[in-house]
């Protein structure tokens, strides 16, 4: 279904329509499961805020660089502006084909064993692509989940894997913006750590998948409690 | 791929009643269940007259409850649960939460509460409804792992009494305790315990006098000797020793003499003294001795505390040495200042009279004349005995009463009918504020002299005060005085209406309204006991107070007083002055929540004296 009055075809560059543009996808996606993911569409960027599914995500890599490092776990947990589901929660580990870099297995406290006996991500994707479907996803960060993923897709499936982002880190940069003249000192941090401080969340251990996608749906919350309106459209926020 | 909430369910498990249930396979299963809600300051969580589903726990931030008029109930911050009252009684709540800080909820599905209820006894019991329950079992766990203090006379005897029959003379009684190697024997007639001997009573009443070893034993036998039941506790065998001045006492089993424990035994079970304390106070001839002896007692306490021994014995110990004190220093006085010329009674009011003292006390206390009193003839015999052991009392650790509350004040230095006619005024003409000053005078105890004055005093206290209805209405409105705090949120005390304190005087708003209370039950029954325990049992068999009501007061009093009684003993221990100001900080969640339990049936306590002695409006 598609917004009443808009053109459908070309989404302005002001309203991002990402309804419109996975029906575009739809087509073009080779058959499988990245074409149904398309298939299933999104929801209509005048959703509001409060009504759109959200799915918040997290991933572990061995790095940072897309281009030579990979995923080793996703985390996901399902959420409204008024709930976050533990019910819904899911994780997975993927077995990277490099070997791991020593200095990240300190960061993830994930094994070497343990990801030895996990499948390659090849074999996961599919399934991550079905929770995924039809869900606003939740990250602080866009850059690194997007970017990732983005690469897995092409390498598994020949074609891009896009899809529509609350980013919290982004969310919190606008509602810290200060124009110029009147920032004072050093600019706020927009780690997720610092950000979740400055709403009174608890401190997580950091860099395990699930509890990183919880921390983030929380923060989320807290922002939406502050800054975010529940009634506005998802396309005032998704990126 | 198994999903591990580890972040939710350790939070869940460093708190009550998680965290002794954290073992319990299930909680995996019931975390995949929780739903988290973010919620500003000031947001309604539960409203009164909805319907609630749902077991809350606070991950951080803080919740007030409020009653339906919107009346402080409690605060609650990280760790702590609610939404359970309503979902014991079918989810109809009847009361306020609301967030009053920013905070992150964990909300438990109903069903996982009321299963994990059903199932597990020691999760239900933290939720258990009737908090005098609770508080019950809290004692009962805390006094479970004790040693003498709880255990029966008869496990610490060793051996047979060994007796002599009472025609015997001093030499074979001799022979017969160094063939046995005992040092006491029991004097019998008949097969019947008539007396006892020790080696003391050899050494001073026999030697010493330079009696003949042909002397029959009943010459110098302790004739009538204090016994005890075999069925008593240990520890009221070491306070009887205290009492009387004795370090001897058969055992009586069924009649019969099974034993006899002396102050040995004790001593071999633990280390305080307090019994060889109250005979070393008894030798000493100089106020220097006193004095050395008095800087004692803050061991003896430590001891006492350190042995698991309840308040009640602690109150009954320290008051026995704070007694004794107080007789050695009047004999002292009586041998300086000459033998009284008049009888008279020293009596001790409040706390001591209570036998309820602990280390750090004042001194209250007053004197009765005999009606054969003339001022002007015997008026500077007793102002200069009142005032010296006023003032040596002070030098021994009981410091002068600010009040003046002191046999050493003409005022409190009075023949019986003059006692009797203040007391009559007081009662007959109750001025509420004057009595708030008073109250300490109900509680009174002769402790040296002529006992019979202090009695006939209190006989015509417990007449006037049944036939004064409106004396009781009077002094249970003085009890409403002092109300208890509410509980406590996070490091601070808190107050009803809603003020936060760093630190507050656990005797003032805790022990002393518990005291207050009972003592207007007391007047109404007309008890003649003095110790708030003893009151309690005599009022609970007066019927004053619904089933378990006196038990429930009783309890709490003994959470109360056993905190200060640790909180002054860790003090001792860091070398400050011991004090009743509690700092919440230093109290562990097991004693915050049992005194809050505590509070809330001392509060209720005295909404109860309030309705029960209303009497006629003034």
């Amino acid at each position: 279904m598609s917004s009443s009055n808009q053109q459908p075809e070309t989404p302005s560059n002001d309203i991002q329509d990402w309804q419109s543009m996975f029906a575009e996808w739809a087509k073009d996606a080779p058959e499988g499961p990245l074409r149904e993911y398309y298939r299933a569409g999104m929801v209509a960027p005048t959703t509001p805020l409060k009504d759109t599914p959200l799915l918040a995500l997290d991933l572990e890599t061995t790095g940072l660089d897309s281009k030579n490092d990979e995923i080793i776990s996703l985390g996901l947990i399902p959420l409204s502006l008024e709930r976050i589901r533990c019910q819904g929660a899911r994780y997975w580990m993927a077995k990277p084909e490099r070997s791991l870099h020593a200095e990240s297995v300190t960061i993830h406290e994930i094994t070497h064993a343990e990801l030895s006996e996990a499948p390659a991500l090849k074999d996961i994707l599919d399934e991550i692509l079905v929770a995924l479907t039809k869900q606003v996803v939740v990250v602080h960060c866009v850059a690194i989940e997007r970017q990732f993923l983005l690469e897995a897709s092409l390498k598994v499936y020949g074609f891009p894997f896009y899809f529509p982002v609350l980013d919290t880190m982004d969310i919190e940069r606008q509602a810290q913006y200060r124009p110029w003249w009147k920032r004072f000192g050093k600019a706020p941090s927009l780690r997720l750590d610092a950000c979740r401080q400055r709403y009174k969340l608890p401190r997580y251990k950091a860099h395990h998948a699930l509890t990183d996608a919880l921390s983030s749906a929380e923060l989320l919350q807290a922002q939406a409690a502050y800054h975010l309106d529940p009634t506005a459209n998802i396309s005032d926020y998704w990126i | 791929m198994e999903v591990e909430l580890t972040e939710i369910l350790e939070a869940l498990c460093q708190h009550a009643p998680f965290e002794e249930i954290s073992d319990d396979p299930q909680l995996n299963d019931m975390a995949k269940e929780i739903e988290i809600q973010y919620l500003r300051a000031g947001s309604n969580v539960i409203t009164p007259d909805s319907l609630n589903n749902t077991l809350y726990f606070i991950r951080s931030g803080a919740i007030e409850n409020l009653s339906k008029e919107e009346k402080l109930i409690r605060r609650m911050n990280e760790g702590e649960l609610f939404g359970y009252s309503s979902l014991l009684r079918g989810g109809k709540s009847s009361q306020f939460m609301r967030t009053i800080e920013d905070s992150l909820l964990y909300l438990i599905p109903a069903r996982w509460f009321l299963k994990l209820y059903e199932e597990n006894d020691t999760f239900s019991d933290f939720f258990e409804l009737a908090r005098e329950v609770r508080l019950r079992m809290a004692m009962d766990s805390q006094s479970s792992d004790v040693s003498l203090m709880t255990c029966p006379i008869s496990s610490l005897l060793r051996r047979a009494p060994i007796s002599i029959h009472k025609d015997e003379n001093i030499r074979s009684a001799a022979q017969l305790m160094t063939e046995k190697h005992v040092s006491s024997l029991l004097i019998t007639d008949n097969d019947e315990l008539i007396g006892i001997i020790t080696d003391r009573d050899l050494r001073t009443r026999a030697i010493a006098e330079g009696l003949s070893y042909d002397t029959p034993i009943a010459d110098i036998m302790t004739s009538d000797p204090v016994i005890m039941d075999s069925q008593d506790y240990a520890s009221e065998v070491v306070l009887k020793m205290m009492e009387k001045n004795v370090h001897h006492i058969p055992i009586i089993k069924n009649g019969q003499p099974i034993g006899v424990i002396n102050t040995g035994d004790i001593v071999q079970k633990e280390s305080h003294g307090s019994v060889y304390l109250i005979s070393d106070i008894y030798r000493q001839n100089t106020i220097e001795g006193l004095q050395s002896i008095s800087n004692k007692m803050t061991h003896t306490f430590t001891q006492l505390v350190v042995a698991d021994a309840n308040t009640q014995m602690i109150g009954n110990a320290m008051s026995h040495i704070g007694t004794a004190f107080v007789k050695r220093l009047l004999q002292l006085g009586e041998e300086k200042f000459g033998p009284a010329p008049i009888p008279y009674c020293f009596i001790a009011l409040g706390s001591q009279a209570r036998e309820e003292q602990t280390i750090k006390t004042d001194q209250d206390n007053a004197l009765i004349l005999s009606n054969k009193y003339n001022e002007e003839i015997h008026g500077a015999y007793f102002e200069s005995l009142s005032d010296w052991v006023c003032q040596h009392l002070d030098k021994c650790g009981y410091t002068l009463c600010t009040g003046d509350i002191m046999a050493s004040n003409t005022l409190w230095r009075q023949p019986l009918d003059v006692w009797k006619d203040n007391f009559s005024d007081w009662i007959q003409k109750p001025k509420a504020e004057a009595l708030l000053r008073l109250s300490i005078f109900f509680d009174l105890r002769g402790v040296y002299g002529d006992k019979t004055l202090a009695k006939q005093l209190n006989q015509h206290i417990r007449n006037q005060a049944k036939q004064h209805p409106s004396f009781l209405t009077f002094m249970a409105r003085n009890a409403n005085q002092r109300k208890p705090p509410l509980g406590f949120f996070r490091q601070f005390v808190l107050d009803g209406e809603g003020k936060q304190s760093r630190t507050f005087n656990l005797k003032e708003r805790g022990i002393a309204p518990i005291i207050d209370i009972v003592r207007v039950h007391a007047l109404a029954c007309g008890s003649d006991k003095l110790n708030t325990f003893e009151r309690l049992e005599d009022i609970d068999a007066a019927g004053l107070l619904p089933d378990g009501r006196a038990k429930d007061l009783a309890l709490a009093l003994e959470m109360i007083a056993m905190v200060r009684i640790r909180h002054q003993k860790d003090q001792i221990e860091a070398g400050e002055v011991p004090n009743n100001h509690v700092n919440p900080e230093h109290l562990s969640s097991f004693e915050k929540r049992h005194l809050r339990d505590a509070f809330n049936i001392v509060e209720r306590q005295q909404e109860f004296i309030k309705f029960r002695y209303a009497g006629k409006r003034s």
